[in-house]
């Protein structure tokens, strides 16, 4: 009989319906029924807990030995300032630092890691990068860190069960694994269930393309030029205008070769002469023109932007007998003040879509492009070039643009990734410099709101060793905030990066 | 008396045993020091080292001129030991932005060693005149006293009536029963002046909501209660220790100046781990002790309205050579540092088995059977599961349940290896608070 479950159910039902039972070892029993009964179980609960033995448990399975050594003390520390929110935008790069240097994130910040993942998507890759074997280890006890199983080694995303069954992200995760290991085999995966996928499938999963675009996606790619989804056909289009020896390439190039031609006009150089399309046609608007132009120009002149923007650059050597850099300085007749501006930024989108460096080159070094709405398409063209020509291209459009944080630079620079170094660490610097000289005007925009974005977009992007000079300039100027707390995120940046160099 | 070494002739006994390494704080126990957020905000801003000259630390303390606004420097300084802060800046706010952003440098590691200036010598040497100045306070009415032993009498009497009604009447209704039927016992045993059963009776109002094995535990915990009210009506029988406890569990206090003039037990203790609690606008932080050679256990706690700093001055992880006084009782645990030795140690702490844990806490329980927390170190165990539930197994393969929720910064640093694990275990199970792995050295949890 139990005898701590006899007097626990007394006690439930209480003392005046159900008698104390007896316990041998008791206290004395004197008192009334429900104080001896209290002091029963005071008895029994004591010798309960004191003669507690030890319990049974099955062992945890260790974690898999790890390769990479742990990050040292100070970059250990730094990491846990980061998490705990100090400077948190930079925890991406504290990891790419990491795993470049083949090190690893300590356990001990692996949990908070792994939090900050599954809330944040973009994270997740370069957390699968630097946290180790140990890292998956314990992801696989979380279902809330269960991407990082996925991510780790791609087992997953390897799976073609995924493709068969998975959902549409998992789907699409396959798809783009096997994009990047065999091109052709993604292809022909997808056309096993492309006539049933719904329309958001298909645009996700065409999406994949991006990666190893070749000739051989070509077939595959015109017929999607028919699909059924509006948003499927324009990404075929867009990647169709990246193969110039496409069939598309050549409709693209038929119609433009209509477009520009040269004239000679009597004791003048040689001047392009510009035809937009007179009328729109079924097959442009299959080749994705549409009719009405995105951006708020006559519908010709947006036809006209299209063809070129998606024209393979290689014919204009060939129609206009000069070289691309020789091209773009040539003059362009006038029909109205735009029409200039219509050909170079159609050129332009055709350099950054094809990643042609040779165009993006000449088209920077003509000038051709400056104005309000198209200054994006500068930072387009910058991105096209190799990494050290970029800086020194980007810091020679700044100095065109003007001293000083204006908004054109904003857009600019938002568009330029980071690291900015060389000469383009140089004109930022020298654009913060000018910009703290400003007076702050009470509260409106002006200099110093573009002070402010400009120090926000370049904390993650200048060089961590331009810290000196960015901490002599806020030294200039301590009312500036901004400045300041720039200043403060590059000194934080070098020591981060220092910390984490092998 | 404070000792410290910038101050006092160097008379430690044994200070040599330990390398006399400074142990920096973190980044977050600096900041936790701060007030309130603008403070921490502002220290950030200070904690520039191109903003300080002069700066230097020893083992005790650290100290440096900070420019302000005006021409002058303000002169900071910081003693290490409780802490404390002195500052030549207006501000009000304690500790001011200086402190903090002082503690924030050296912490990043920017301040180097050196040897105390004279004004910090100084104001280090009026401190420690005025810890040792004794405390005058006015001697109690004997009238008071008695008039209180009387309340709590009452307060006891009814408790023990108002347990047996429970009893009488059966536990089943508890389960639906509002807090209230708690609170008011609760109240009026505050209104007795009997803090401690008031405390354990509102403690209890939560365990219906807890899950299926309510009625065992009130039961348990009703019985204790009993337990208690009855040795107090009878304390005059019990020897002294025992009566000491017994009034302590009711409510009962003792000076802070009579613990101090008790039983010291000087040792290397290591400090097993902080838990801050919340309950009626008071914050509470126990920290767990434990002699490294005595194997003696302690418990220190402090108190601060919530929002305000608590005691930082032991740090999880560390070991200090200290003497501790401890609170009259059967089973002395509760203590106050009494009387420092020396700057704290980094070291692996001496621990048990899962046996030998449970056998000194009956043994512990024998002495003082209202005993609900003990500091446990468990040596070389293993992360485990059983029935759902995380444990801890060792050596021997025998295994204590965790408390809480899954211990995953435990799981992540052990990956499933064996470590050594301190914390505070009850009957419930253990709350890990800290652990020491072989490679990764120390680990607050």
């Amino acid at each position: 009989v139990n005898t701590w479950g006899e007097h626990l159910t007394t006690a439930l039902l209480g003392t005046r319906r159900r008698a104390v039972p007896d316990l041998p070892e008791g206290a004395s029993g004197g008192g009334d029924p429900a104080g001896r009964l209290l002091d029963q179980a005071a008895f029994l609960t004591l010798r309960r807990r004191a003669g507690r033995p030890g319990g049974r448990a099955e062992p945890i399975a260790p974690a898999p030995a790890e390769t990479a050594p742990i990050v040292g003390p100070p970059a250990a520390r730094r990491l846990r300032q980061i998490l705990g929110g100090e400077h948190g935008r930079l925890l991406p790069e504290w990891l790419e630092a990491a795993a470049r240097s083949g090190l690893r994130v300590p356990p001990r910040s692996l949990p908070e890691l792994l939090d900050k993942g599954r809330a944040d998507r973009a994270l997740r890759p370069a957390i699968a990068r630097a946290a180790g074997r140990r890292g998956v280890w314990l992801a696989m006890r979380n279902i809330d860190w269960a991407y990082l199983v996925a991510a780790g080694d791609g087992d997953a995303a390897q799976d073609p069960e995924h493709w068969e069954t998975g959902t549409r992200i998992q789907r699409a995760a396959h798809l783009t694994w096997l994009r990047a290991a065999d091109p052709a085999r993604a292809v022909a995966t997808l056309r096993t269930t492309w006539a049933t996928d719904s329309a958001p499938d298909r645009t996700l999963f065409l999406g994949t393309f991006e990666k190893g675009l070749s000739a051989g996606d070509e077939e595959f790619l015109e017929a999607a030029l028919d699909d059924r989804g509006q948003d499927v056909r324009r990404i075929a289009a867009d990647l169709l205008a990246r193969l110039p020896n496409s069939a598309y390439g050549r409709r693209m190039a038929d119609r433009a070769r209509t477009c520009l031609r040269i004239v000679r006009p009597d004791a003048a150089p040689d001047t392009i002469d510009v035809h937009p399309p007179d009328d729109h046609d079924e097959a442009m608007r299959r080749d994705g023109i549409p009719f009405h132009a995105v951006e708020r120009i006559g519908t010709r002149a947006g036809w006209l932007r299209e063809i070129l923007a998606r024209a393979p650059l290689p014919i204009w050597a060939e129609i206009l007998g000069r070289t691309p850099a020789e091209i773009v300085r040539m003059p362009v007749a006038d029909h109205d003040a735009r029409t200039a501006l219509d050909v170079h930024l159609g050129w332009a989108r055709a350099a950054v879509r094809q990643r042609d460096p040779e165009w993006a080159r000449g088209l920077l070094n003509a000038d051709v492009l400056l104005g309000g709405s198209e200054i994006e398409i500068l930072a387009g063209l910058l991105n096209v070039l190799p990494a050290g020509e970029r800086d020194r291209e980007a810091a020679t459009v700044i100095g065109r643009i003007g001293n000083g944080p204006r908004p054109e630079l904003i857009t600019l620079l938002g568009s330029v990734p980071g690291p900015w170094a060389g000469a383009l660490a140089g004109a930022v610097i020298a654009a913060l410099s000018a910009g703290a000289r400003v007076p702050p005007s009470q509260g409106l925009p002006g200099p110093h709101t573009d002070l402010t974005e400009l120090c926000r977009l370049a904390d993650e992007r200048l060089s961590p060793a331009t810290a000196p000079q960015v901490d002599e300039i806020a030294q200039e100027h301590p009312g500036t905030r901004a400045l300041t707390d720039l200043a403060r995120t590059l000194r934080f940046r070098r020591d981060m990066l220092t910390e984490l160099s092998a | 008396v404070l000792w410290c070494p910038t101050v006092a002739a160097r008379l430690s006994v044994d200070a040599d045993r330990f390398a006399h390494v400074i142990e920096r704080w973190g980044r977050e126990q600096v900041l936790g020091l701060a007030s309130d957020v603008s403070s921490a905000d502002a220290a950030e801003k200070v904690a520039r080292p191109a903003k300080w000259s002069a700066t230097g630390a020893d083992e005790c303390a650290v100290w440096g001129l900070c420019q302000g606004s005006g021409k002058s420097a303000y002169r900071t300084g910081v003693d290490l030991s409780e802490p404390a802060f002195t500052c030549s800046c207006p501000s009000r706010k304690f500790p001011c932005k200086h402190a903090l952003g002082l503690l924030l440098i050296w912490s990043d590691g920017a301040v180097g060693e050196g040897t105390p200036p004279a004004w910090l010598a100084e104001w280090l040497v009026k401190r420690q005149q005025r810890v040792e100045r004794p405390r005058t306070e006015p001697a109690r009415d004997p009238k008071t006293a008695e008039r209180r032993e009387q309340r709590v009498e009452g307060g006891v009497e009814e408790l023990d009536q108002w347990l047996r009604d429970q009893i009488a009447n059966g536990l089943a209704s508890a389960e639906k029963a509002p807090y209230e039927m708690w609170d008011d016992i609760a109240r009026r045993l505050v209104d007795a002046q009997a803090g401690g059963l008031a405390g354990r009776v509102k403690a209890m109002a939560s365990i219906p909501a807890e899950g299926d094995d309510w009625p065992r535990r009130l039961l348990e915990e009703y019985s204790l209660l009993r337990l208690l009210t009855t040795a107090f009506r009878r304390q005059e029988e019990l020897p002294e220790p025992l009566r000491a406890t017994v009034r302590s569990h009711v409510g009962f206090t003792v000076r802070q100046e009579e613990v101090l003039n008790g039983e010291r037990v000087r040792d290397h203790w290591y400090i097993a781990g902080s838990l801050d609690s919340e309950q009626d606008g008071l914050t509470t932080r126990r920290v767990w002790l434990r002699g490294q050679e005595t194997g003696r256990p302690a418990l220190v706690l402090s108190f601060a309205p919530p929002g305000r700093p608590l005691d930082a001055s032991l740090v999880a992880g560390g070991t200090i050579d200290a003497s501790l006084a401890y609170y009259p009782g059967s089973q002395p645990l509760r203590a106050v540092v009494a009387e420092r030795h020396g700057a704290p140690a980094h070291r692996p702490p001496c621990g048990t088995t899962v046996e030998g844990l449970l056998r000194e806490h009956a043994e512990a329980l024998s002495r003082d059977p209202w005993l609900d927390r003990w500091p446990a170190t468990l040596n070389h165990v293993r992360l485990a599961t059983a029935g759902g539930r995380s444990h801890l197994v060792d050596a021997e393969d025998a295994a204590v349940p965790l408390r809480g929720q899954t211990p995953w910064r435990l799981l992540a640093v052990s990956g499933g290896r064996a470590v050594t694990v301190s914390g505070e275990w009850s009957t419930r199970g253990l709350l890990p608070l800290s652990a020491w792995h072989d490679e990764e050295g120390l680990v607050v949890l």
